[in-house]
């Protein structure tokens, strides 16, 4: 089902939640809404469902306007970041609510609900523990009955407020593949909040970009990624150094060296660069000074632990962080305290804000 | 040295030392003596001596006082009046926790001091209060009047009595579990179809009862004892409206101590057996809820 929305606003009291917020969501897509807590993605998510309900604009499902069904007549799969679950209720039960409360002419039999729900919980594998109560579980166990009971009613959008915000970083990682199969598998139209990039980035099939309760971006992880709309999304995607420079008649300055920028350089004065770590490329500092259009930096320390090591330096007073192969490091023989020189493969300036 | 002190000074935990599990929180011994010991003092030599001495009476008479037509119908007022008043309470100190803890409104805060007046007001101002609302001359009373009917001097009186001392035990007993419930609870159930009225039948219901019915416990256990309060509204009408702790007061006044201590026993056992079947009642609700 394709969802479009149309400049919605929501305010609370004299917090603006959403201000004219418009989007697109396709058919059978998985799309992330990133942005930080307050940026109003959880606003937009509760909306899309009918939990909230929006001071203008409007959200419709396949062309047809939302405004006067309640929540209930959505039909739509809401998983809560705290999962939710009726407490009082086995797994077995939890799953099959959605199913039970359904009007007399539309429930299933109890026999179909059985295998129904026998199904979800196979799919969710979780079919061991059907006679457990939700306080019984692990957090990864609860928040996959969660899902299991959201997809009984077969709901035609699956929405996730933070699904994997509350459970620690190994489930997480492992959840989040999963839920990526089950979505390839079931083809629901789905929206995940997060703040975290990674997952948005791992995850999505479109990733969109919010803050100050605006959509700021909206496209492919390698399109916000590697093109990020402004200084916010570019430090939001991801660890990034921001250096003060100066564009001076239209070349981006870092102490006096030209930097070498993709897209533009923005208008003249004080301006911020922004480099990745893996951008920042490292190289054996001769002993005769640093060469021309170089920079020099002193190792201030060394993380190589994993597959990609973490070099944190020192440049003229500012702290600039580099990711390096294993490899690179040691042909370097880079220790804490030793002088290199530094360079930029891809650069980006923003103007400096006043 | 060291060897001496290894050998002679800490001894190894003695393990299965019946029911004290070891600990480090110190003094167990010293408050656990304490303990027995006040609740002997204050809770079990009164009611003890009490059992005893109307055992010495002896069954049948015992049995003839208990089932004495005044007395027994005395017994059937004090618990009926007491249950219904809590199942009363049940629902409307339900309506009025949920008011509390879901909605924000102006003047709240004086609603919920309000709650807790009937716990400190003495009962004796309560009947007095509620007998002048109530009497056939009173606001209400005359209303009433008008009707056909009355509520002072009646059992209703009597319950409408029990009502106002046993709001607060449901409204403070069920109020921190609402507010433990998540709103989010209710989101799920609606997302997931259901109407406003399933969602309280088969979600909040079941998660509050437990509370709720320790609530109905005490509410009742408090209407069943209520004395200040009701003597005033009742009129105490002998098998009319007249309740159990009148009637021992009324047998102690006559210099009856024997016959007001048989009774005393009898309601004691009953109260006894009442409670101890709404313990199962809640052991059996919460064994269901697994937490």
């Amino acid at each position: 089902m394709a969802i479009e929305i149309r400049n919605v606003e929501k305010t609370f009291g004299a917090f603006t939640a959403l201000g004219g917020v418009s989007l697109d969501v396709r058919s059978g897509e998985l799309l992330a809404l990133l942005g930080p807590s307050g940026s109003g993605k959880t606003t937009l998510l509760r909306i899309i469902a009918g939990l909230d309900h929006a001071d203008a604009g409007e959200v419709s499902f396949d062309g047809q306007d939302t405004r006067d069904r309640a929540a209930r007549d959505r039909q739509v799969g809401f998983v809560f970041q705290h999962y939710a679950l009726f407490r009082h209720m086995t797994v077995f039960d939890n799953v099959a609510f959605g199913l039970r409360v359904k009007r007399k002419a539309e429930r299933p039999a109890e026999m179909d609900i059985r295998r129904r729900v026998g199904q979800l919980l196979d799919m969710v594998q979780l079919s061991h523990l059907a006679t457990r109560y939700p306080s019984q579980l692990s957090g990864g166990q609860r928040q996959r009955v969660a899902l299991a009971r959201a997809l009984a009613i077969e709901p035609k959008v699956l929405l996730l407020d933070e699904p994997f915000g509350a459970l620690d970083a190994k489930v997480r990682k492992d959840l989040r593949k999963w839920l990526r199969h089950l979505h390839d598998d079931m083809n629901i139209t789905s929206i995940f909040v997060t703040h975290d990039q990674e997952e948005a980035l791992e995850l999505a099939d479109r990733v969109v970009v919010m803050n100050h309760g605006q959509i700021i971006q909206v496209g492919t992880p390698t399109e916000v990624y590697d093109t990020p709309a402004d200084s916010f999304v570019f430090d939001f995607l991801g660890g990034v150094n921001r250096l003060n420079g100066i564009v001076d008649k239209g070349v981006a300055r870092l102490d006096g060296h030209p930097v070498r920028v993709d897209g533009e350089v923005g208008p003249e004065g004080p301006a911020l660069i922004y480099v990745r770590p893996h951008q920042v490329e490292l190289g054996v500092a001769p002993a005769d000074g640093v060469p021309e259009g170089k920079w020099s930096a002193r190792v201030s320390m060394v993380h190589a632990a994993g597959p990609v090591a973490r070099v944190e330096l020192d440049l003229s007073g500012r702290a600039l962080e580099a990711q390096l192969s294993r490899d690179r490091l040691s042909d370097l023989a880079l220790q804490v305290g030793s002088w290199c020189t530094v360079d930029f493969r891809h650069a980006r300036v923003f103007p400096a804000r006043a | 040295m060291t060897a001496a002190v290894s050998t002679g000074g800490v001894k190894p935990a003695k393990r299965g030392r019946g029911f004290l599990a070891p600990t480090i929180l110190p003094g167990f011994g010293t408050a656990f003596g304490f303990t027995l010991f006040y609740l002997c003092l204050i809770v079990l030599i009164p009611l003890g001596h009490m059992v005893l001495v109307s055992a010495g009476v002896g069954w049948t008479r015992f049995w003839a006082i208990t089932l004495a037509p005044r007395v027994l119908h005395a017994f059937y007022i004090s618990f009926g009046c007491a249950f219904v008043a809590a199942l009363v309470n049940a629902v409307f100190g339900l309506i009025v926790a949920w008011v509390l803890v879901r909605y924000r409104f102006p003047g709240r805060r004086i609603i919920d001091a309000m709650v807790d007046l009937p716990f400190a007001l003495p009962t004796s101002v309560a009947g007095i209060a509620l007998t002048a609302i109530y009497a056939p001359n009173g606001w209400v009373g005359a209303f009433a009047k008008a009707a056909g009917f009355k509520i002072a001097f009646t059992p209703l009186g009597i319950i409408i009595a029990l009502v106002f001392v046993g709001l607060p035990f449901i409204v403070r007993t069920v109020e921190p579990v609402l507010q433990d419930l998540d709103a989010e609870v209710e989101e799920a159930a609606a997302s997931l179809g259901a109407t406003r009225w399933q969602t309280f039948s088969k979600v909040l219901l079941p998660a509050i009862l437990p509370a709720l019915l320790t609530g109905i416990a005490l509410a009742f256990a408090r209407g069943v004892g209520e004395y200040g309060s009701v003597i005033f509204i009742a009129g105490n009408i002998p098998a009319v409206s007249e309740i159990v702790p009148l009637l021992i007061v009324a047998r102690l006044e006559q210099y009856d101590y024997a016959g007001a201590t048989i009774i005393a026993t009898a309601m004691l056992g009953l109260s006894f057996l009442l409670l101890l079947a709404i313990n199962f009642l809640q052991r059996w609700t919460r064994s269901r809820h697994a937490r």
